[in-house]
């Protein structure tokens, strides 16, 4: 009697539950056009909007030291402060800020004239250069580069003053003129050039560019030097970088002919396990002498590692040149007249296997100056007697006597921000100490976050022939799950014990660091891909059309596509991912699986080479070459002028 | 190969050039005495061939850029020609996209090379090749015959379509007959106009484009006739184009039918054929324009002209050159050169105030032009 009641009450609900279960699983499959799909989650692809991921809300803002120029008269020192939107003044007599003047944009590349009564400011958050007058720090002038400088560099040349602006998002050089301030050239540069040296006669200047690139997918990837004439703006050569990326540091060496640039060579085509050799990631020295031929040296040695070179400055009578190691936080000194000898005594053979001769940089390195922590920026006085060092998270500038080596003060920015767990991740991101004795951090691959360009074997079958792509740590918030394979459900289990243990060789990063790690992650915004002026305006009549051909549900004539094959099913808005795995074709042939993590679209116009080993060099290559099938979307019925349409598209996602 | 039929100018030309060279006799003594000629007169060729160093026999273009270095698309990759005369060879071992150069453009902003080439379009950077194609990039097409550069964009015009690419923004812009007035997508020309991009269409006509306006504007061949003109000095000669030129607001059509002018001033008109005018040959591989002045170049030789003054150069059957100048109103001047082309059937030609190169189907010539005292005595009769 008392089962009736019962039955007639949960039955229907039974029903219910199963009628609804099979329906959303229905829906699943359907929507997903994945007919095998087992249960996900409703929120697993009905994302929430973008304004509730991390990387979106208000953050707090540091002052951290970017850029700094030291004025003439040895003075002065000023400091890009980007995440303040300032420039500060620094007395150099009492180490202590005198001034701070706001300067929209992201203020990150300083440069001052010949007489220090202007500084130059390149900010790259806005795409533009600013004139500020050093009397009274006001902006007088400025004018739009090219997506994100990072750096400048005043010369005065035979056809009036120059500004030389590397804009690193879009893959570009400004060639500016003071007065009037116009923009003379715009040419193009290598991947992400990043920094900018005059040579000592202003007739040519070097620009380092941070991001690797490689001819072909199994080839060896190269960074390039590209040496512009300032006066004309015209590019006189392309110098590769062999085998090196994140070279975002350089320097002219006046009394030499010298240009150095800071770089990590990496071996990214044998598996990663080789860590315990000490040769997957040198951090080194490039040396281009003049003669056409570049020398990289190591900063390492046995079984003690300096990665992450970053600033590198050189002093006025060419005698030392100072590298800065953002992952170790040391300042090595090199001797440049032992580094010379032994350049001049060195067979073919042995300069060319310098790099990863961890028994060689005690024949130049005479110093080791340890500096807070993620030390990137260098400066040094006119005389060459002081070195400045923008410890940049730290939130200070520390102040080395070249005389003894030593520091004699710090000039204070901010306390830190050690209260700040998105502050205190990116310390763990920078820091090469949870890696195998400190070989690399997390930035040697990921730069800001982003990607190097490179594709890494990672232990997979054979050697060198089972790549995959790095993938931008830019926008991953919400777009888990992690990993080609779909695998890792978080970043601490991505950042975890078992990638400790496969790429770090070393034991787990502490689980509060770990948390940390992951919270800096999630704040990390999407790169932008546009230029500033363009943010927030509609798509051009290209992209607007691209912009359908991405959410077409039939082919030109009206024929249907099916769900599984549309762009907007895999790439589902607002992340562009359905975050499901998901097969279109491109399963190598040392490839264990054919089903890939769809990847997130936001920022994808940067994040070349494409597909998960990197095959394709551009956005077009994914269909041009590497469709089968229509398994990646149907593309067939696109004709030239529709891909060009949808590249265009993609690349304001 | 194309040939030409005589015609009865050319059996006019012929007939003074016989005369002229009978013995005892000097064609110019016949001449009335003329003012000064308005377009540059070579006065001597000099040649290279394989034997100079030049990769292949054929070369299809030549460009002097501008810094003074001469730049050669050959169909055995590009060429340049150094400081010490030698000449450097570049090919696909370099980075150069296509063996068969078929157009050569400076930006004058960056000193870049741009290169049309049979498989995409490459450019030259510092010394570092650089390869768009139509799978990598959004070139059209990777037949690339012309390009050109203006006003910080590249124009490709390829078969199928023009492409213009924005060195600022890196995006492309394909234009063919789906989103223009071209009637069909084989661009065989392309030339910055003034705030305007002519573009030469195979069996189209000339299109003119204003990018500002993103406007189209297609000058057809009136009388729609493929092997004659009709109706003279109202349109483009015919419809096919094998390429076109511009400067100092005249713009030039080049066809294997004659040669046009279109002055954009006075929105006139002028066509010329190898039958009724000094063209020396209808069968037009391209036109260069340097001020008001075009190049012409045929199978048959060079014409120059200003559109009222004509200077051909041929290769006589004596291997020695044979120039006839030909002004208004008065017959025609025919002289012997002790130098001549390189080869009759010329392909380009770069020319400046000073100075000409031209790129025949076997090696390259160097025209070096009077003094300015050798143009007087040109003037007078002797």
């Amino acid at each position: 009697m008392k089962l009736k009641p019962f039955i007639l009450v949960t039955t229907p609900l039974i029903l219910a539950g199963v009628g609804a279960a099979t329906g959303v699983s229905v829906h699943e499959r359907r929507m997903s056009g994945l007919p095998q799909l087992g249960y996900v989650s409703c929120i697993h692809c009905h994302q929430r909007g973008l304004d509730t991921l991390p990387w979106a809300k208000p953050r707090p803002h540091h002052d951290a030291p970017g850029g700094i120029a030291v004025s003439p008269d040895g003075k002065t020192l000023f400091i890009a402060l980007d995440d303040r939107d300032e420039v500060a003044e620094a007395d150099l007599a009492s180490f202590t800020v005198s001034r701070r003047t706001k300067v929209p944009g992201g203020p990150f590349g300083l440069a001052l004239d010949a007489v220090g009564k202007r500084l130059f400011v390149a900010c790259r958050n806005h795409d533009r250069v600013a004139v500020l007058d050093t009397l009274d720090l006001k902006e007088q002038a400025s004018i739009d580069v090219g997506i994100r400088p990072t750096d400048i560099a005043y010369c005065k040349t035979a056809e009036g003053e120059r500004l030389i602006v590397p804009n690193s998002g879009s893959d570009d050089i400004s060639v500016l003129s003071v007065s009037p301030l116009l923009e003379l050239t715009r040419s193009a540069a290598g991947r992400e050039p990043y920094a900018v040296a005059v040579s000592g006669d202003g007739r040519r200047v070097c620009i380092a560019n941070r991001m690797a690139v490689h001819d072909q997918i199994l080839s060896q990837p190269y960074s390039e030097v590209t040496v512009i004439d300032p006066a004309s703006g015209h590019i006189l050569a392309r110098e590769a970088l062999q085998s090196a990326h994140l070279a975002e540091g350089i320097t002219d060496v006046p009394t030499r002919g010298w240009t150095l640039n800071s770089v990590v060579r990496v071996s990214n085509l044998v598996p990663i396990t080789q860590v315990k050799d000490g040769w997957v990631m040198s951090s080194g020295v490039a040396i281009a002498r003049g003669n056409g031929e570049v020398t990289q040296v190591p900063l390492d040695e046995a079984n003690a590692y300096f990665p992450d070179p970053s600033g590198v400055v050189a002093s006025p009578d060419g005698k030392r040149a100072y590298v800065a190691s953002a992952g170790s936080d040391v300042v090595t000194v090199i001797d440049l007249d032992k580094l010379a000898a032994w350049l001049a005594q060195a067979d073919e053979a042995e300069r060319g296997g310098a790099m990863v001769n961890m028994a060689l940089s005690y024949r130049y390195v005479v110093a080791r100056i340890p500096t807070g922590c993620d030390p990137q920026h260098l400066a040094l006085s006119p005389d060459g007697s002081r070195l400045f060092v923008a410890e940049r998270l730290e939130d200070r500038v520390l102040v080395v006597d070249t005389a003894s080596l030593k520091p004699v003060g710090r000039i204070v920015l901010g306390d830190g921000g050690l209260d700040d767990p998105i502050r205190l991740g990116e310390r763990v991101f920078t820091r090469a100490r949870y890696t195998f004795q400190g070989q690399f951090s997390c930035r040697s691959c990921h730069p800001d976050g982003h990607v190097d360009g490179l594709s890494y074997d990672f232990d997979g079958a054979g050697v060198g022939d089972n790549l995959l792509a790095n993938r931008s740590l830019c926008g991953v918030a919400g777009t888990e799950p992690f990993k080609w394979n779909g695998k890792n459900p978080t970043l601490q289990y991505q950042d975890g014990p078992r990638f400790a243990r496969v790429l770090m060789r070393t034991d787990e990063i502490p689980q509060p660091q770990l948390d940390q790690l992951a919270t800096y992650i999630k704040h990390l915004p999407p790169t932008r891909t546009i230029p500033w002026s363009r943010v927030g305006q509609p798509l051009t009549p290209a992209e607007e059309r691209g912009r359908k051909l991405f959410f077409a549900t039939k082919r030109t004539d009206g024929t249907p596509i099916p769900r599984a094959l549309q762009c907007q099913t895999c790439h589902r808005p607002p992340l562009y991912t359905d975050r499901l795995l998901t097969s279109v074709g491109t399963k190598g042939s040392q490839d264990t699986s054919g089903v890939f993590d769809t990847p997130h679209l936001i920022g994808v116009g940067a994040m070349a080479p494409y597909l998960h080993d990197g095959r394709a060099k551009t956005l077009e290559e994914i269909w041009t070459i590497y469709q089968t099938d229509d398994k990646h979307g149907v593309s067939s019925y696109w004709s030239k002028l529709q891909l060009n349409d949808l590249v265009e598209y993609l690349k304001t996602l | 190969m194309k040939t030409q039929p005589s015609s009865p100018f050319a059996a006019l030309f012929g007939l003074v050039f016989v005369l002229s060279h009978a013995p005892g006799m000097n064609a110019s003594a016949a001449l009335p005495e003329t003012a000064p000629l308005p377009i540059p007169v070579v006065a001597r060729f000099e040649n290279f061939t394989e034997k100079d160093g030049l990769p292949a026999h054929k070369i299809h273009c030549v460009l002097k850029a501008g810094d003074g270095r001469l730049w050669l698309g050959t169909t055995n990759g590009l060429c340049v020609r150094q400081d010490n005369g030698t000449f450097r060879r570049f090919g696909i071992e370099d980075g150069l996209s296509h063996l068969t150069v078929l157009g050569i453009a400076e930006d004058p902003a960056t000193g870049d090379l741009w290169i049309a080439t049979m498989q995409g379009l490459s450019r030259l950077s510092g010394g570092k090749f650089t390869a768009f194609t139509q799978t990598n990039s959004g070139l059209p097409n990777n037949v690339v015959y012309g390009v050109a550069v203006a006003e910080g964009t590249v124009w490709a015009a390829t078969a199928a379509g023009t492409g213009a690419y924005d060195i600022k923004t890196k995006a492309w812009k394909p234009y063919d007959q789906t989103n223009t007035v071209m009637n069909e997508p084989w661009c065989y020309g392309i030339a910055p106009g003034r705030g305007v991009i002519y573009l030469g269409i195979w069996a189209g006509g000339i299109v003119e484009h204003d990018p500002r306006l993103g406007t189209f504007k297609a000058y057809r061949d009136p009388d729609g006739e493929f092997h004659i003109a009709l109706t003279a000095d109202s349109g483009p000669i015919v419809d096919v184009t094998s390429g076109v030129a511009y400067d100092a607001g005249v713009l030039w059509q080049a066809s294997y039918f004659g040669l046009a002018r279109y002055d954009t001033q006075e929105a006139t008109w002028r066509t010329w054929v190898q039958d009724k005018t000094p063209l020396v040959s209808n069968f037009i591989n391209s036109v260069f324009a340097h001020g008001r002045i075009a190049w012409a170049s045929t199978d048959q030789g060079v014409s120059v002209t200003n559109g009222d003054t004509w200077v051909n150069y041929q290769v006589g059957k004596d291997g020695k050159g044979v120039v006839h100048i030909c002004r208004p109103g008065q017959p025609p001047e025919t002289r012997t050169m002790a130098t001549a082309l390189s080869d009759g059937f010329v392909m380009a030609v770069w020319a400046d105030d000073h100075e000409a190169w031209f790129a025949t189907s076997n090696g390259l010539s160097h025209g070096l032009f009077s003094s300015p005292a050798d143009q007087a005595a040109l003037t007078s009769n002797p």
